[in-house]
């Protein structure tokens, strides 16, 4: 029943590729689309957990039909050991981040094909293909696959803001892929140092290889690989100093795009920190330099956030701020500051989706992105208003929302760690969050409306308030009961340190 | 003449040396003053943590970066003027990052 | 004096992988830049393809008349080979969807300078 993992990735691909095809079949487009993108986060629950080995390629040692006969040459090495094709790892944490994806590309699309007036194959073919990269990120346990799904995603990412037609999108697209262009070889290189020290690319094979002396741990071709792999995790989450071109590229998508693109990022932002604790925890630099270029994103994000007047562009810069709580939950090292980190995550990204999609509809009535020349949106829709505040309540992380819990969490393995200084700027930053946020919920919803702002007389889709009625359940859910994601990423995290 | 006059005349003149068309309204500028209070806060706690390597370095950085920060005052009107959007500085700074984590993994450790 | 080629070639890839950084930061150009880019990867295609070289190893075919031990001893390494070639269809698909980008901005702007098209215009 394993295979159930592969289809997870496989599934989205191939509805991606059907979805292209049905150009111009709105209806079926439509009916297709939302099916498989509801079949997506059931799949992630009713998933084994457990190995998928692809082709059936499971190690030497396990399959003795082949591995009986041959020499003492091979037997006696560790080659009997390793995984000679690719493999995907799935688990409790894996099913929760791959379920809060699936379910935020669900809301994503669902809302993409009422808000737009005619439903694209190609657009949902994008969003699709994101999510199974993505996907194939977070479980895979092969570096060189990681890499390829790591491309995919780019231009998923590239598509969808090239897809949303907003005013120049085409540059930002092409800075963003010429960017992608220089961290993705590099990364590269890195998996290729990895390879030719250890003749690996499974990455249990080479934490196996590293911490049974078979390779020098210190050899400075390893130290490089880990400095060229951050490198390529600093670009696929959009840490400093890519954290310009990120909040750029989530200000030109659609709101709905927005969503997807900031979960992409938080996710693989996990998927390869995950992997960066895994292979190189034994390094101690590694963790200083997680919570250094996590304290740097933070403190750029949020402090570039509250002077925007886009508020666009001021929801991708908190969604680069806010990635720094992740890393430094990630970075801190500990069991219970690891769950923590991995808990913002994912409250992070249902809280961020939320309020993209909820300040979109702002954006869908008034055509405008100013705050300068917006104002008095509370009388349009006074309900929205307070779904879209209730969001700003989350990520700030007021009581009894899910970030307020996780936010808690990083706080506490923050002391614990001895670092009680990060727990002060992760307590001052939350507090400049709220600011910024209120500054911009001040200017669109409560100051006078400005004479010359016209609201546009389309009503709001019902499917775009069913999706935040949703985030904001999970919100509430999450923040009453965190033991409901914390159980599952324990394992997780209890295994990195 | 008070410290709220002072970072807001200051403001108002790097706005005007970078020929910014949009207005210095009250909002802009307080929310400048915000930004940079939070960033020379952020940065003078983070400071804390060099104790961990050594407690009078500390004291020393603490202070040297104080004086720093009073001297260079508003900061936050050149830092956001170095990340705009065009695509010289961000490959710039792109390039930089990618020699410093370099340098830093490759040297860092190897004294180690 | 016998040059060893691998090394020679690890050298290889290290200037393309220069040039390709050089090229992408300090030309004007965007086709410049663009040609910059896929020097970097065709720079850490060769390092990859190198890594797998076996001075006087034979081709990882198992021949019917080959022992097991004969081949795991002189075949060179097969896996960087097969990774070469998926980067190699990355490489050529995002060059393309950069190179799509570049034609619609020159229609658009008229120029193909990077700093007149990518300048700091895109809030």
């Amino acid at each position: 029943m394993n295979e159930l993992i592969a289809v997870m990735v496989i599934l989205p691909i191939a509805s991606a590729l059907f979805l292209n095809f049905l150009h111009e079949k709105d209806r079926t487009i439509k009916i297709l689309a939302i099916v498989t993108a509801f079949v997506l986060p059931v799949l992630a629950l009713i998933a084994p957990f457990g190995t998928h080995y692809f082709g059936g390629y499971v190690p030497l040692a396990q399959n003795m039909t082949i591995g009986q006969d041959l020499p003492a040459l091979i037997t006696n090495t560790q080659l009997f050991q390793f995984h000679p094709g690719i493999v995907y790892i799935f688990n409790s944490a894996q099913q929760l981040l791959i379920f809060v994806l699936c379910l935020i590309a669900f809301l994503a699309i669902f809302t993409s094909l009422n808000e737009t007036k005619r439903p694209s194959g190609v657009y949902a073919f994008l969003m699709f293909m994101g999510t199974a990269s993505i996907s194939a990120i977070l479980l895979s346990d092969d570096i060189f696959n990681l890499f390829v799904f790591f491309e995919i995603a780019a231009l998923a990412q590239v598509g969808i803001i090239v897809a949303s037609g907003i005013k120049n999108n085409y540059e930002t697209a092409l800075k963003y892929t010429l960017l992608g262009n220089i961290a993705g070889p590099l990364l590269l290189l890195g998996i290729a140092l990895l390879l030719g020290l250890t003749g690996n690319v499974n990455i249990t094979d080479i934490i196996y290889s590293l911490k049974h002396g078979l390779v020098n741990p210190y050899s400075p071709a390893i130290l490089m690989a880990l400095g060229l792999i951050t490198f390529g995790w600093m670009y696929a989450s959009g840490l400093p100093p890519f954290h310009t071109i990120k909040s750029a590229v989530y200000s030109k998508a659609l709101p709905h795009g927005a969503a997807l693109l900031q979960a992409f990022s938080v996710f693989s932002m996990v998927a390869i920190g995950i992997i960066l604790l895994r292979m190189f925890s034994y390094i101690p630099f590694t963790k200083t330099a997680i919570i250094g270029i996590s304290l740097l994103a933070m403190v750029l994000g949020i402090t570039m956030a509250i002077v925007q007047t886009d508020f666009k562009r001021m929801l991708g810069f908190l969604a680069v701020g806010e990635l720094g709580y992740i890393g430094i939950g990630l970075g801190l090292g500990t069991a219970f500051g690891i769950t923590a980190g991995l808990f913002q995550a994912v409250n992070e990204a249902i809280i961020t989706a939320f309020l993209f999609i909820g300040f979109g509809t702002v954006l869908y009535k008034t055509r405008t992105a100013d705050t300068r020349k917006l104002g008095g949106m509370m009388f349009v829709n006074p309900r929205l208003a307070l779904l879209v505040l209730l969001a700003g309540f989350a990520m700030a992380g007021v009581p009894p929302l899910n970030a307020f819990q996780s936010k808690l969490m990083l706080i506490q393995a923050s002391l614990q760690s001895g670092l009680p200084e990060l727990g002060i700027i992760m307590i001052l930053l939350s507090i400049v969050t709220f600011m910024t946020f209120m500054k911009a919920f001040y200017t669109i919803y409560m100051r006078p409306k400005p004479a010359d702002l016209k609201i546009l007389d389309n009503k709001i889709p019902r499917s775009t308030i069913i999706s935040m009625v949703v985030f904001l359940i999970i919100c509430v859910i999450l923040g009453l009961f965190p033991q409901l994601a914390t159980n599952s990423l324990q394992t997780l995290a209890a295994g990195l340190v | 003449m008070s410290f709220y006059d002072v970072i807001i005349k200051r403001i108002r003149e790097i706005q005007e040396k970078a020929e910014e068309e949009e207005p210095v309204t009250n909002v802009t500028a307080s929310a400048m003053l915000t930004a940079e209070l939070t960033l020379i806060a952020s940065l003078l706690i983070a400071v804390v943590m060099i104790r961990l390597i050594h407690p009078i370095l500390m004291i020393i950085m603490i202070i040297v970066i104080f004086i720093i920060a009073l001297m260079a005052m508003p900061i936050m009107p050149k830092l956001r003027q170095e990340q705009n959007d065009s695509f010289n500085n961000m490959i710039f700074y792109v390039i930089m990052a990618l020699g410093i984590i370099i340098a830093l993994f490759y040297w860092g450790n190897l004294n180690v | 004096m016998v040059i060893d080629s691998q090394l020679m070639s690890f050298f290889t890839a290290g200037s393309l992988i220069v040039i390709g950084i050089f090229a992408a930061l300090f030309l004007d150009n965007l086709i410049k830049k663009i040609i910059g880019l896929a020097f970097l990867a065709d720079g850490v295609n060769l390092f990859i393809i190198t890594m797998g070289y076996k001075a006087g190893g034979i081709v990882y075919i198992f021949m019917p008349n080959m022992t097991i031990s004969n081949f795991a001893q002189n075949a060179s390494y097969p896996l960087p080979f097969a990774l070469v070639l998926t980067s190699i269809v990355i490489g050529a698909s995002t060059l393309a969807v950069m190179l799509g980008l570049v034609i619609v901005l020159n229609k658009r702007h008229g120029s193909l300078s990077a700093s007149k098209i990518l300048g700091d215009k895109g809030e």
